[in-house]
């Protein structure tokens, strides 16, 4: 938690932005049926659907308000000038550019591109690996330098990644060789791999934690993998090269 | 005799589950689990519960609650490790052991002070389930008298004091946390005339939001997130020497274990408050009631021993409301509470008739469970303790993947994945602001039982709200509500005070009258 001063600043513009989102509940609950005929049913206001929005809405604006006032109370209207006047400065980009907000933006685009770009198209284990090979290198080596190019290589990748699932060029390759983007994944963590061993090469404790962490990267998701695969019997989001080769040796009758 | 046959038929469920082998392995390595998960910093007993109810979905409910009630009880007692040897709450329910459990290791006694906690804990969950067993009848005698005025002012009184209790900053924002959480119940089509509520079109939204990828998203993601990002790193671990149970420090200190026993339970039974504020008022209460208060917070040996009684006895408090109304008295039992959905149990008042053994299957459940981590805290803990060395930067993406597996698998559903990694990421931003979570989890269970019974009153009583006034429980149940708002308002804190000092001074100048009386005469 943040300390209370900047807390009470915080609370300003987070009690404006609660009293605006209050607001838009009330908005789209208005839109609902209130003494309308809705499936053959004619409404009364309470039984209406949009009863307990409307109640839910009016009490989150009401809070938001209430927020608003206790900030404004204990801080005064100049520190909330200042904190605009600092949104709007160059303060604000240096504040960006720490390092504990780099670090935010590592583990926030490391789940972003793990849930919704590789999860749905790249075979689950190959996106796994790839999602923790990158995360257990970017934070054990526990280096801010080592951490930005980790990251900035991992962008990298999830941009080119990004376009090549976007502008169609996964349905026009695939045709031609099959399982094409886990086999573009498996360059990728190939890739990931060689750049960060470039990275730590020369430091011994560091190598000794780049072996650790890929042994875990590697280990951890065929452990928790199988277990879901084989025994839960959950398919996986999305199955491609190495299910293909895990179903063949399950199913092989030996 | 009613009496005895209940008693047996407890015993009789008790030997059931204990004598198959293949329950007793999941007893004791759920234990084990749910003590690592409470022992290493930045893991909860929520997240323990949360990721393991993935894996139980394929066992059958009586199977999954001995999984799961086995971690919540370890990971409750497992955050006691880390505040004896490093002074780092594994859990904040162990926040308040820290205060003395540290210097007891600081002084060489760590074994004491972990065999201490292992015996109070196991004593505490036992308590704990006893009240589990006798008050459920009650509880679930007078919810069959609850209408559906007394359910939705039950599920709003639920939010608000979770609200007011477990908020860090301004009550405010406890209640803010509160209602987001009802709006997010309020996604889906309703309950009652099927009308489709902030779905935009999108098909996935029509069944609502699932409980538990908001629960895996609000409790995991953000502790993932908080740990790496401010680089958190594990100090050294004190020496542990040989763990002792303690049976004679535990008999001479009866009355305090009673008295920590009955804090946790209370508090575990009030909604959505958890096991660290039911420590924390054990140690005011211990410390207030001591003889040598200022021994405190330097190794003394019954604050270790209140707090860690009143957290794990909070366990079995949580379970009364959560089985007899439906409304989760801690983050765990929330966690619990989606896991029962999952498999066609629905607790509430009817859970008797539905399940006639159900509560007792529950607590003969922890009382096992107690047991086990008893056992696997007396032999084992210096095996577990090794888990302390592990750097976080190395087990925290493990738990973001089994986040991620554990809420697709439910519902195989990768909606589900798309959903709580937003809920996650802004669960992280209101914490950071001073919001609590556990108020928004208990809006989004809590939402449809309010929303239907408030519309489902409003049809009964024709759109008058009268019946809140005119029924006994209900009336209480709002002058509760109204009390817990006003009592926040520094206006109410005023007019208390000055009504206060003026009934005081009036007793003050009454008494000097009687006094100055005798003397005129």
């Amino acid at each position: 938690m943040i300390a209370k001063e900047k807390l009470r600043k915080a609370d300003a513009f987070s009690g404006i932005v609660i009293f605006l989102f209050g607001a838009w509940i009330v908005w789209q609950a208005t839109k609902m049926p209130m003494k309308d005929s809705w499936g053959g049913v004619q409404n009364v206001w309470f039984v209406s659907p949009a009863l307990f929005p409307l109640f839910v809405g009016a009490m989150i604006m009401l809070l938001g308000l209430l927020l608003v006032r206790t900030a404004l109370k204990t801080i005064g209207v100049k520190a909330v000038n200042d904190t605009l006047q600092w949104l709007f400065s160059k303060k604000l980009l240096q504040f960006l550019n720490t390092i504990p907000i780099l670090r935010f933006y590592a583990i926030a685009v490391l789940f972003l591109s793990f849930v919704y770009l590789n999860i749905p198209r790249i075979d689950f284990f190959l996106s796994a690996v790839l999602f923790l090979s990158v995360f257990i290198t970017m934070f054990y080596f526990d280096d801010a330098v080592l951490l930005k190019k980790l990251f900035f290589f991992y962008l990298a990748g999830t941009v080119f990644f990004t376009f090549y699932f976007a502008v169609g060029l996964e349905g026009f390759i695939s045709r031609v060789l099959p399982f094409a983007k886990d086999i573009l994944a498996l360059c990728f963590i190939f890739g990931y791999c060689f750049y960060a061993w470039r990275l730590i090469r020369h430091g011994p404790q560091l190598r000794k934690k780049y072996r650790t962490g890929l042994i875990i990267a590697i280990v951890a998701p065929f452990t928790v993998g199988l277990i879901f695969k084989y025994f839960l019997l959950v398919p996986m989001p999305s199955e491609g090269l190495v299910v293909a080769i895990l179903d063949a040796i399950w199913y092989f009758e030996f | 005799m009613m009496l005895l046959e209940r008693i047996g038929a407890y015993f009789q469920i008790v030997l059931h589950l204990a004598s198959d082998p293949l329950n007793i392995l999941i007893l004791l390595s759920s234990v084990m689990l749910g003590i690592m998960f409470g022992a290493m910093p930045g893991l909860t007993s929520t997240l323990g519960v949360a990721l393991l109810t993935a894996l139980t979905y394929g066992m059958d409910t009586a199977t999954a609650m001995l999984c799961l009630l086995a971690i919540y009880v370890g990971g409750t007692y497992g955050g006691s490790y880390a505040s004896i040897l490093i002074n780092i709450p594994g859990t904040a329910a162990s926040a308040a052991t820290a205060l003395d459990g540290y210097p007891l290791a600081c002084k060489g006694e760590a074994g004491r002070a972990i065999g201490l906690t292992t015996t109070s804990s196991a004593i505490g969950t036992i308590i704990s389930m006893l009240f589990l067993v006798s008050i459920s009848p009650l509880i679930s005698f007078f919810a069959l008298q609850f209408t559906s005025f007394e359910f939705f002012l039950l599920a709003f009184f639920g939010i608000l004091i979770s609200g007011t209790l477990t908020s860090p900053d301004l009550v405010i924002k406890g209640w803010i946390s509160g209602f987001l959480g009802l709006f997010l119940a309020c996604v889906g089509r309703d309950l009652l005339q099927f009308y489709p509520r902030f779905t935009f079109g999108v098909s996935e939204l029509d069944s609502g939001i699932e409980v538990v990828p908001v629960l895996i998203g609000a409790f995991g993601i953000p502790q993932i997130i908080q740990v790496l990002k401010e680089q958190f790193q594990i100090g050294e671990a004190q020496k542990l020497q040989r763990i002792l149970p303690e049976f004679g420090t535990i008999v001479r200190n009866i009355p305090r274990i009673i008295r920590s026993a009955l804090i946790g339970v209370g508090i575990g039974s009030v909604p959505g408050i958890g096991e660290d504020i039911a420590a924390w008022v054990s140690y005011g209460a211990a410390k207030n009631t001591s003889k040598h208060p200022e021994t405190f917070g330097k190794g003394e040996i019954k604050a270790v021993l209140c707090t860690e009684v009143a957290n794990n006895a909070c366990v079995g408090g949580a379970m009364i409301p959560l089985l007899n109304l439906g409304i989760p008295g801690s983050p765990p039992a929330a966690m619990l509470l989606g896991a029962l959905m999952l498999h066609g149990v629905t607790p509430g008042p009817m859970i008797t008739f539905e399940h006639p053994t159900f509560i007792m299957e529950v607590a003969a459940i922890l009382l096992l469970a107690s047991l086990s981590m008893w056992v696997v805290g007396m032999l084992l803990a210096k095996q577990v303790v090794k888990v302390l060395r592990i750097p976080a930067p190395l087990f925290m993406p493990i738990i973001g993947l089994l986040c991620i597996i554990g809420s697709y698998s439910l519902g195989m559903n990768i909606w589900n994945l798309y959903l709580m990694l937003p809920v996650g990421i802004v669960s992280y931003f209101l914490i950071e602001m001073g919001y609590p979570i556990a108020p928004l989890v208990i809006g989004v269970i809590l939402g449809p039982m309010a929303d239907e019974n408030l519309r489902r009153a409003l049809m009964v009583s024709q759109g008058s709200f009268m019946p809140v006034f005119t029924r006994p429980v209900s009336l209480i149940l709002f002058l509760v509500i109204v009390w817990t708002v006003v009592s926040q308002f520094p206006a109410y804190r005023r007019f208390k005070d000055k009504l206060l000092e003026k009934i005081f001074r009036r007793k003050s100048r009454k008494a000097d009258i009687d006094v100055d009386l005798p003397e005129e005469g």
